[in-house]
């Protein structure tokens, strides 16, 4: 799991906060499935920018995912307008998982 | 600079045009099993029987096809990866197809092939047009090809095919349209829509969403178009064997070609089984899986057919037919609405109603929106049945035919009250 940031201690804070939003069917959360690519802060336009992907471009909670990560990070940055892009380059595959996520996944 | 998808190109197919199709087909299973129930005597007479008839084709239409049209609305987007084009041609197919089925059966179950026959048969036909002409351009909408959309459109194609030639069949009663009677092309019929429709279906939809189900890392295109190319040559070499009147032994060809088409596909199954991340597999996907290997029964009953028909043509082996019938729309097909209406109907409801809590980590697990006692209780009802009936139909006893029928009723039963407690999930207070 390799998330880039322009502000890596407020990064943990974000990825802390995303901890909480699961993907529904597996069982595991978007952090450790490896979704999120970049969280980036703007200090003085108070922007986070998220650049997050999903398992599968058309997955059917693809929708529901994305206004999660948005309504989470709303709730720890209060001050911030929250923006969250979705791209699939690069895709996402089975290695980004996080180790704690396989570890999940083997029970 | 990275491209970003815009939210639209991801939205998912509205769950008021898939629910209504997942509704019909439940309550098509419950009537099936009603007139099962009331008419188990007509599997101990020859298989062109008005009742079974009706029974077949509210087990094709009104619980398969139904149910494969409301799921393929909503899967269609994760198989092209790209939007469904029109949630009006969606409702147009539901409303035409819901409306024509029961004239149709009701055709058949009183064997009255007059105004309500033709008119079932054009509505349908209409629905499956609109259902077609919705895929096709949802395909070339789709800035992706592949291999799973392929499936599906091929396997619509196929459909379209069978029900064209049920509803020339249908006229073909009052006024000659074939220079044969209408049982004469019924095996062809059957199978365009049993391999060209379901299995292309089931093979298309399955090899993308069980590995995806499973966290799987196999993925192999090229063994999927040689399964496709199989599997279609399969059908088309019956269709001109059954045009230039090759019978007997000879259909033993389309029947190993077939056969081959099945394996491969079986293979990508069991790879992509042990090849999954996830360890621990569900009920629900158990029973999809199961169905894999069910395909073996109808297989073998139909290679028991040829050499039956060839050995002994003038023998009668009604009960075979109707056993080989039984296997596939009560046993393959029903099996694997079951484990799929399981895995996917969860999720609509959930996305209904959990659509923006997902973040508050109080939310229950999709798996968790329908009794899995009752889930297993209902198993349990339909694989007793299942055994009984069938057994009733070859050894042609009534007993094992009203108890199995009665079983596979209380099975609808138990089936609807689990998808009416999914659809009707009401939101915990959080």
């Amino acid at each position: 799991m390799n998330v880039e940031s322009n502000i890596p201690i407020k990064c943990t804070a974000a990825l802390g906060t995303l901890e909480h939003v699961y993907d529904p069917e597996i069982g595991l959360s978007i952090v450790d499935l490896g979704l999120i690519y970049r969280i980036d802060f703007d200090e003085s336009r108070k922007e986070v920018t998220c650049i997050m992907t999903l398992t599968t471009q058309h997955c059917p909670m693809g929708e529901s995912i994305k206004e999660n990560v948005e309504h989470a990070l709303k709730g720890s940055f209060i001050d911030y307008s929250i923006r969250v892009d979705l791209t699939f380059d690069p895709p996402w595959n089975y290695e980004r998982i996080s180790e704690s996520g396989k570890e999940y996944l083997k029970r | 600079m990275v491209p970003f998808v815009n939210t639209n190109e991801i939205k998912t197919t509205s769950y008021k045009v898939v629910l209504p199709f997942y509704i019909y087909a439940g309550f098509s299973f419950l009537a099936a099993t009603i007139m099962l129930s009331t008419s188990a005597s007509a599997f101990l007479q020859h298989y062109f029987h008005p009742h079974t008839l009706a029974i077949t084709h509210m087990m094709a239409l009104g619980w398969g096809t139904m149910i494969i049209l409301g799921a393929s609305h909503q899967l269609v987007p994760v198989l092209i990866e790209g939007r469904l084009y029109s949630e009006k041609l969606a409702y147009a197919s539901f409303a035409f197809s819901a409306t024509g089925i029961p004239f149709l059966i009701y055709s058949f179950y009183f064997f009255n092939m007059g105004w309500q026959a033709r008119y079932g048969g054009e509505l349908i036909l209409l629905a499956l047009l609109c259902y077609l002409v919705n895929l096709g351009i949802s395909i070339s909408k789709s800035k992706t090809e592949n291999i799973y959309a392929i499936f599906v459109f091929t396997a619509a194609i196929w459909l379209l095919l069978a029900a064209a030639l049920g509803l020339a069949l249908i006229y073909n009663f009052t006024s000659p349209v074939f220079p044969k009677d209408s049982l004469h092309y019924l095996p062809l019929h059957a199978h365009l829509g049993i391999v060209g429709w379901f299995l292309l279906l089931v093979i298309g939809v399955g090899s993308r969403l069980i590995p995806m189900f499973l966290i799987s890392k196999y993925s192999n295109t090229s063994l999927l178009w040689w399964t496709f190319l199989i599997v279609n040559s399969s059908l088309l070499i019956y269709l001109a064997f059954f045009l230039i009147s090759f019978t007997g032994m000879l259909l033993l060809i389309p029947t190993s070609v077939l056969i081959f088409g099945i394996f491969l596909f079986a293979f990508y199954c069991y790879r992509s089984f042990k090849e999954r991340i996830r360890r621990k597999v569900d009920l629900p996907m158990k029973v999809s899986l199961t169905s894999v290997i069910i395909m073996i029964i109808p297989l073998l009953l139909l290679l028991l057919l040829i050499i039956a028909y060839s050995l002994y043509s003038t023998g009668n082996h009604s009960n075979l037919v109707s056993a080989y019938g039984f296997v596939i729309f009560f046993g393959w097909i029903t099996v694997i609405i079951f484990g799929m209406t399981f895995k996917t109907l969860p999720f609509i409801s959930w996305n209904k109603v959990y659509h923006l809590r997902a973040s508050s980590g109080k939310t229950p697990n999709p798996k968790d929106l329908f009794s899995s006692t009752l889930f297993k209780w209902m198993l349990l009802f339909y694989l007793t049945g299942f055994i009984l009936f069938l057994s009733g139909i070859i050894f042609q006893l009534i007993l094992p035919l009203n108890t199995g029928a009665f079983l596979l009723l209380l099975t609808a039963v138990f089936y609807n009250g689990n998808i009416f407690k999914i659809i009707f999930h009401k939101p915990e207070s959080l």
